[in-house]
Formats: C-alpha cells, sequence, structure tokens
C-alpha cells in the first residue's frame, strides 16, 4: 500500500493517527514475504497459521501492553446492571459520573447477586423442578434486598459522624440503626463512600450497590484488539512491529516438527526481548521527563 | 528445434542402420520425452533449492535454481477463471480449475489464486479498439488504476488497463469489446488479494474458527474435482478469481508437406506447427530420450543403452 499524500491525510478524518499503526494485511503479507519460503526457517506453511498468530500476538499486546483504552458511558436503571461491553475483555477502572466529576468506584468483594431455586418440602433435595428436571428459579433475596436498596452496607465519609457505620441506602438516602460505642475493623479495602460493584463474568454484567440506582456509569476497559472480527480495522502500533513478527516466527517454530531446541530458544529469547522493548519505547521515557520527576526529591516531607 | 532434434535422431539410427521413425511416432516420443523434460524441471529445481540451503549452490551464473526457475516460468499463465455451470445459476463461489476446456489449457501446477475486488461494472456501448469507454458512467465509483483488470462478463474475455482516459474511457492491454454487439457487460477489478489453499480436512475448520475465518483480505479456496471453492462465499462474480499457474507445455509437432526420395521434408508453415517449448539447453535431453523410445520401438537395445547412458551422465555431471 502506498503512503498517504498530506492532503489525503489531513482531508479524510478516518486517517488521522494512522501513520502510527500497521495493519494486520500489512503484517502477514510483510511476514509472508520476508520470513517464509525456500531459504527461510519457515517454509511449507499455510498462511491462515500466521494470520493466527498475528491475532494472537496483537490481542496479547491488548492485554499487556497497549494503553489505548476503551470507554463507555451508560445509565444505570433499576436492575442496577451493566452489560459488559461486546468488546470487553477486562475492568480497568469504573466510575460514576456526577456534578461534572468522575468517582473511581471500588469493587465489593463480597457477593452483591446469585441465583436462588424455588425450595419446598415434597423433594429430595428440597428443590422445586420443571418437567424437563430444571429448578425453578426465582429472584434472590440478596438481590432482592440490594435492589430494594434493604441490604445493609458500611456508609464511609470522613468526617462525617457516621463514617464507618452499617446502614441501609434507600433511594440515595442513608438510614443507621441507633449507635452505641465505637466501630473497629474499618476494611480499607471498600473504604470508599461511593457505590459498591461487584462483576459478575459469566453473567456478563457489572452489579451495583442500591446507592448506584440513576447514575451515570463509564467503564474503562481494555479489549483485545479484534476490533469485532473487522480484519481491515485490527493493527498495531508500529513500536511493536517487530515483536509481532518476532511472536509468529516463535510460535510457527515451537509448534513445528523436526525444528532444533536452540532455534526455538533463540526465537523465544528475541520475541520477549523485543517486547521489553516494546515496553520501554511506550512507555515514552525520556530525559526531559525524568529530570521533571527528580525535581520533587528536593520536595520537603512534611 | 524440432527439426534439429529430428535430425539428430535419424542421424544417430541411421548411422548404424538400426532403422528408421515415421513423422508420426516421432511426434509421439517427442510429447513424451518434452513431458519428462518439464517433469524433471520441479526436481530439478527441488534439488537445487535444497543445495541452496545448503549453501552448496553459487550465484550468477553457479546459480541453477534460478535458471531453472527461468524455464519453469515461461510456462507461467495468469487467467480469470470461469464460473462453472451450476455457479452461474445459483451464483455460488466455484470457479472451473484451468483446462482445455475453461482457460485453454490444462495445468501442471496452480501456483497462487489471487481474488480482486470489483470496483466497477457496466456495459460498453462505445466501440474502439483496445478501449472500454462507458459514456453512462459519469464517474468511476472507486478510483480505478494501470494495471487494474477488465473483464467481459458477456464474452469472458479479459485485458487490462494501460491508461485512464477520464471518467468513461479506459485504454486496455487488448481489444475485448469489438466482438460484434458493442453492447457488453464489463466489470473492473482492482485490489488483488492472495488466496490461501486450504486441504478439506482443514477448510470446515477454518471456515468455523473465528480467527481464521477467510475474508475479503484473507480468502481462502479448496480444489475439488474440476473446480475450486473460493471462501467467503460473496465471492461469485466472473473476474474475480484469477490463477497463476504453469501450464503443460503444448504437444511438439514436426509437420511437413512434400517427399523428396521418399523422405518427408520439413515444414513449419503447416497450421499444425508446434515447436519444443522446453528451452534450447534440453535439446541434448531431448534427443536422449527419444532416442531411447524409438530404440525400444525398432528393438534395438543398444540404442536404448546409448540414450539411457547419455543422460545418466549428463544428470551426473549437473549435480
Amino acid at each position: 500500500m502506498a503512503y498517504l499524500s498530506e492532503q489525503g491525510y489531513y482531508e479524510n478524518e478516518s486517517n488521522w493517527g494512522s501513520y502510527q499503526y500497521v495493519s494486520l494485511e500489512d503484517i502477514v503479507n510483510n511476514f509472508m514475504l520476508m520470513n517464509t519460503g525456500n531459504h527461510s526457517l519457515i517454509n511449507n506453511e499455510e498462511r491462515y497459521k500466521i494470520i493466527f498468530h498475528a491475532k494472537r500476538a496483537i490481542q496479547e499486546l491488548s492485554y499487556d501492553a497497549f494503553k489505548n483504552l476503551k470507554v463507555l458511558e451508560l445509565d444505570l436503571t433499576d436492575t442496577l446492571r451493566f452489560i459488559l461491553p461486546s468488546d470487553f475483555v477486562n475492568w480497568v477502572r469504573i466510575n460514576i459520573y456526577k456534578n461534572g466529576f468522575l468517582f473511581p468506584l471500588t469493587e465489593n468483594i463480597q457477593v452483591q447477586s446469585s441465583v436462588s431455586f424455588e425450595q419446598t418440602d415434597e423433594t429430595t433435595s428440597g428443590i422445586l423442578f420443571d418437567q424437563s428436571g430444571n429448578a425453578v428459579r426465582k429472584d434472590s433475596d440478596i438481590d432482592t434486598d440490594r435492589l430494594a436498596g434493604t441490604k445493609k452496607s458500611i456508609y464511609l465519609n470522613p468526617g462525617n459522624q457516621f463514617h464507618g457505620a452499617e446502614g441501609w441506602c434507600i433511594d440515595g438516602d442513608w438510614y443507621f440503626s441507633y449507635r452505641y460505642g465505637k466501630r473497629y475493623g474499618l476494611n480499607t479495602e471498600t473504604a470508599n463512600k461511593n457505590p459498591t460493584f461487584e462483576i459478575n463474568r459469566s453473567a456478563g454484567v457489572i452489579n451495583f450497590g442500591s446507592e448506584a440506582s440513576g447514575e451515570t456509569v463509564i467503564v474503562e476497559y481494555i479489549s483485545d484488539g479484534m476490533e469485532g472480527g473487522s480484519e481491515s480495522s485490527m493493527s498495531v502500533n508500529k513500536l511493536f512491529e517487530k515483536y509481532v513478527y518476532a511472536y509468529i516466527t516463535y510460535e510457527m517454530l515451537n509448534a513445528k516438527l523436526g525444528v532444533q531446541e536452540y532455534i526455538v530458544a533463540r526465537a523465544r529469547k528475541e520475541k520477549q526481548a523485543l517486547f521489553r522493548n516494546a515496553k520501554i519505547r511506550l512507555s515514552n521515557i525520556d530525559p526531559g521527563k525524568l529530570l521533571m520527576t527528580m525535581r520533587g526529591r528536593d520536595k520537603w516531607l512534611k | 528445434m524440432i527439426n534439429s532434434v529430428r535430425q539428430t535422431v535419424l542421424s544417430v539410427l541411421n548411422k548404424n542402420n538400426y532403422g528408421y521413425i515415421t513423422p508420426a511416432d516421432f511426434n509421439l516420443y517427442a510429447k513424451q520425452a518434452q513431458l519428462e523434460v518439464f517433469d524433471q524441471y520441479m526436481y530439478d529445481y527441488n534439488y537445487q533449492v535444497n543445495k541452496e540451503n545448503a549453501r552448496q549452490s553459487g550465484t550468477d551464473y553457479a546459480n541453477i535454481g534460478r535458471s531453472l526457475a527461468e524455464g519453469i516460468d515461461t510456462f507461467s499463465v495468469t487467467k480469470p477463471l470461469k464460473k462453472t455451470v451450476n455457479s452461474v445459476t445459483a451464483n455460488l463461489n466455484n470457479f472451473y480449475l484451468p483446462s482445455v476446456a475453461s482457460t485453454g489449457e490444462d495445468y501442471y501446477m496452480i501456483n497462487k489464486v489471487l481474488v480482486y475486488s470489483s470496483v466497477a461494472s457496466g456495459t460498453n456501448n462505445v466501440l474502439n479498439t483496445k478501449q472500454l469507454i462507458d459514456t453512462s458512467q459519469p464517474s468511476w465509483t472507486a478510483p480505478v488504476s494501470v494495471g487494474d483488470l477488465v473483464v467481459n462478463s458477456t464474452t469472458e474475455n479479459f485485458a487490462y488497463v494501460t491508461a485512464v482516459n477520464g471518467p468513461q474511457t479506459l485504454t486496455l492491454t487488448d481489444d475485448i469489446f469489438t466482438n460484434g454487439d458493442p453492447f457488453q457487460n464489463y466489470r473492473v477489478l482492482s485490489g488483488v488479494k492472495v488466496s490461501d489453499r486450504i486441504t478439506h480436512d482443514k477448510i470446515t475448520t477454518l471456515n468455523a474458527s473465528l480467527y481464521t475465518q477467510p475474508s475479503t483480505i484473507f480468502p481462502a479456496h479448496s480444489e475439488a474435482n474440476d473446480f475450486l471453492t473460493i471462501f467467503p462465499s460473496t465471492i461469485t462474480a466472473y473476474g474475480q478469481v484469477v490463477a497463476q499457474y504453469i501450464r503443460y507445455p503444448k504437444e511438439p509437432r514436426w509437420t511437413y508437406t512434400t517427399l523428396a526420395n521418399a523422405e518427408p521434408v520439413f515444414d513449419s508453415t503447416q497450421a499444425d506447427f508446434q515447436d519444443f517449448e522446453v528451452p534450447a539447453d534440453d535439446e541434448y535431453t531431448l534427443v536422449q530420450k527419444i532416442l531411447g523410445y524409438a530404440g525400444m520401438s525398432i528393438r534395438e537395445i543398444e540404442v536404448v543403452k546409448f540414450g539411457q547412458g547419455k543422460e545418466q551422465a549428463e544428470t551426473l555431471s549437473e549435480k
């Protein structure tokens, strides 16, 4: 593919910033051209294997090295549920956007949601089944309480007299039982006055505490770079290009019969070295930035 | 070259009064000999590649592999594949493999299959030599550039763009619209991609995998019987699938018209005349192989041995 002219670049919004990336198509073509054939380590291999490993390399980079987060904003309804984005792989930060500010939320490691079965004394197991042998489901108490706001949680608001107290959040207002004595053992893991959340990966949703009802939630997450399966959109930063070639080479040699171990080891070392190198490149460390950071060494600690 | 080969063969045979072979027999032996020489190119090329990988081959004039590749490349053909009969009616993604009936010649090996994207189509409505003119085309819907493929969908002829004269006219390498009715449909194709040949035990899983499912960027194909099936299945138009293949050499035919002293006199102006297609440096090999066949025919084992001995000596000297 030819390089874009400046006019072609500036007058087409979709081209803006494209120069920093190399497309999947170019990666595969370049690899086929330069690394496969009669006089190469890799020969007599079908292209689909190279495509597979190229995509896997992009995925690995997306998980470990890229900084291009994706962000999705949705309003929470009464279900207190945020359906995970279609290309969601892992979350980075979940916020509530309120009054022009972003409030980062804390993950509640306690269970917030559960499946529940109808129970009766008439069967051996005590569980009620339908004609197909499936357990009859009902809303769990924990879900009902959470949605109704009747589930107790800890109110965290330093400076407030109820800070650290157990209470109920109903329609955004907090209610507490009578307090006596002092409270100890603050769970610092959840020491945040904002609503909490729990990710249910199998159900594909984020469940929020009742105090988040009606709030605007912004989820920062990472994807796998597969762009919804659109191969024309798949690309990788040029700083990682050499790494992707090395990754494909290693994976191909590693899976091929009869390749000497020292060749596989050499390919693995090159891949790993290039990965570290690429991460350093992408971190944009330069003397100017280091100098600015080091100026803080003279700052007095109070 | 064919007359020279025949004269040499006859000379060897007649010298010792072994016998005589007729033009018809010679043509039969010549066909077999040429096929053997042609087939051996592939094995020799592979041998040379292995020598190169073992660092036992030189460059420049010592690059035997390149010389062999050049010889093989003289049989290279690149042509659009025609849609199968069922494929035309049901708009399927099946295309005939090269054959005498579809592309004009049988193939020895398909080297690569290319897939083009359609960038424009319409009807040629003005006749002009080596040009496509569509006055109803206000502008090409996608950029058309030199080197793009143009097919006549009606006659299934094809040519390449040598100049873009404007939004309505393209200059082509060949005349593909002057045959009778000027109102013939055309298709302009660009953006070539290489298709991956997939075996039958893999094609189903390949299509089922999210990672490897064929796309317009990375198409794939499998071959069965006399046709290939290209994926993704949206690739259905004639001209979209082009094959570069190595064809078999044409059947050599030593032709004559008159007899002089009961001997046929060579005449290369005959309509069915066909010279050998293998390079001239294989004339020696052709003579040896034909002598082998001729010796068997006239039951002279010495001729056979002579041919075989020469051939072996040549093979050894080339290693």
